[in-house]
């Protein structure tokens, strides 16, 4: 890691999956060490393009990107990188798939059951460790892969809307341990998500994106007081507020998209 | 009346035995009565009361149904072992190397599409009227469906396993083994339960057409001499050895994917 620590640069930014049709275009966005930014926008906008840029996963065409002052790199020991789906390999137990990235980065092996059972517990399934994951419901195995996301020490969380695939219910618990996870620890996470109220809850900031080609529409302090629980902000007027103006942007760049067409 | 409360599942459960056990003994009924009034000639079908002895005698008396069964259980559990190791083998190569597939794709597609009871005469030759031949038909049958299962077990792999393993730092090789290997083997069991089965039809395609021994051999035996209730005898008990291996490939199964 550089001298920039954990920040998150992206300088004009743009890539094409085919010539001349942009997903993201010109995306300029820094992010400060231990800052929780969220990218909410319509799918097809280029959310996900953006966070694979700064996993490695694929190379700008234009722009450049940094993760403290380097260059990203799949396999960067400073990020963790989480889905949507839950991806637990079905033949580890929970506490298995747990130490799965420790296991990866090459962690003496009591060091990581130590860190398992560390994040198993701060996610609630401190009595499932033995389980396999078809014996666990939709949201114990976001809960394990939170856990393994966590135990991995890295500073920078990049997150791929983790709980889109979730119900009502489930989800909003799952914003809670997320929010204590990283109140314990304030990594550098960047959050996408199509649920605006989802956004506006974890976030310090909200980066609101227009379709296709994805271009940034707004960047949306939240200066709510932490630590936060979803339960209590929902009494909260400020986060509604709040909620409303990114809702308004969001429409704004919505019908800019439909103008242009 | 009792106090305990009757599960309707373990009664419909009773009443389909009950069925089975009825339909079964009024067939073997229908089957003697038609073979000892001559309705239909017992050459033909045999008399299931002598079948039933013959099959006593095969197995507890004079074992001559148990002791061609040992060759024939002896070729078919080798050549599915070197059919499957090869299988799988080649296999992973394929899945790791894909253009190793795609030189070999002409040669395998055109042994796949041979029916390879074709190949017995040209086994029979090589490896002689002894076991030999047995292995290698059977072989030929296991070898193309584990590798088939295997090739398509490693490469459904999920793809989204793969991009957490990259971003995780995980090296390729680690990849393969950890992770497109271990989520094959459910696919890769399908192949072998299939393949141990192909095994056995092998071995008995070959003993048939020409050997001194096995339970293929004794049927072409028995069936020459007229003695319809040998074959028929013989017939029962592959069924049953096919099934038992069967039951035992699920119990290993079971024990080794117990995550499934």
């Amino acid at each position: 890691m550089g001298a920039l620590g954990a920040s998150i640069s992206i300088q004009g930014v743009s890539h094409a999956f085919a010539a001349g049709a942009y997903a993201i275009r010109d995306i300029s966005l820094a992010i400060d060490e231990g800052q929780f930014v969220s990218i909410v926008g319509p799918s097809g906008c280029g959310k996900t393009t953006i966070l694979n840029l700064l996993a490695g996963l694929l190379v700008p065409q234009e722009g450049s990107v940094r993760l403290g002052s380097d260059a990203p790199r799949a396999g960067r020991h400073d990020v963790a990188y989480m889905l949507a789906r839950d991806c637990l390999f079905p033949w580890r137990t929970a506490r298995e798939n747990a130490m799965l990235g420790t296991e990866f980065r090459g962690l003496p092996v009591d060091k990581r059951g130590a860190r398992a059972d560390e994040f198993l517990r701060k996610v609630g399934l401190q009595g499932f460790s033995g389980h396999y994951p078809k014996a666990l419901s939709h949201g114990m195995r976001q809960r394990v892969a939170l856990a393994r996301t966590f135990s991995l020490e890295s500073p920078i969380l990049l997150m791929d809307e983790p709980f889109g695939a979730l119900d009502a219910q489930t989800k909003l618990q799952l914003e809670d341990v997320l929010l204590e996870l990283w109140n314990d620890e304030r990594r550098t996470v960047l959050f996408i998500t199509h649920d605006l109220a989802e956004a506006v809850v974890l976030s310090d900031r909200v980066i609101v994106m227009s379709p296709r080609p994805g271009v940034i529409v707004d960047d949306i302090p939240i200066p709510l007081p932490r630590p936060r629980s979803v339960r209590q902000l929902q009494k909260d007027a400020r986060y509604h507020e709040l909620y409303a103006k990114v809702w308004s942007r969001l429409e704004v760049g919505l019908s800019q998209a439909v103008a242009a067409k | 009346m009792t106090g305990a409360p009757i599960d309707p599942r373990q009664v419909a459960r009773w009443r389909v035995r009950f069925a089975q056990f009825a339909f079964l003994a009024v067939f073997l009924f229908a089957w003697e009565w038609a073979s000892r009034s001559r309705f239909i000639d017992p050459l033909f079908i045999g008399r299931p009361s002598v079948i039933g002895r013959h099959l006593w005698n095969g197995v507890f008396v004079d074992h001559v149904i148990v002791k061609e069964a040992l060759w024939t259980l002896a070729g078919t559990l080798t050549a599915f072992a070197l059919g499957s190791i090869a299988g799988i083998a080649f296999g992973l190569l394929f899945a790791m190397r894909p253009m190793a597939e795609k030189f070999f794709d002409p040669l395998f597609a055109g042994l796949n599409a041979l029916p390879r009871v074709a190949l017995a005469p040209l086994f029979l030759l090589w490896f002689g009227l002894g076991i030999g031949s047995k292995i290698a038909l059977g072989f030929s049958l296991t070898f193309f469906i584990v590798l088939n299962n295997t090739v398509a077990g490693a490469r459904s792999v999920d793809p989204d396993w793969l991009v957490l393993c990259r971003t995780l730092g995980a090296s390729p090789g680690r990849i393969f083994f950890k992770v497109t290997l271990i989520s094959a083997i459910p696919t890769i069991f399908s192949g072998l339960k299939l393949g141990l089965i192909y095994a056995l039809l092998g071995v008995i395609a070959g003993e048939i057409i020409a050997s001194q021994h096995g339970l293929g051999q004794l049927l072409t035996y028995l069936a020459g001499t007229f003695d319809t209730d040998g074959v028929f005898a013989v017939l029962i008990f592959l069924g049953v050895l096919g099934v038992l291996m069967i039951k035992a490939m699920d119990v290993l199964e079971g024990r080794l994917l117990r995550w499934r």
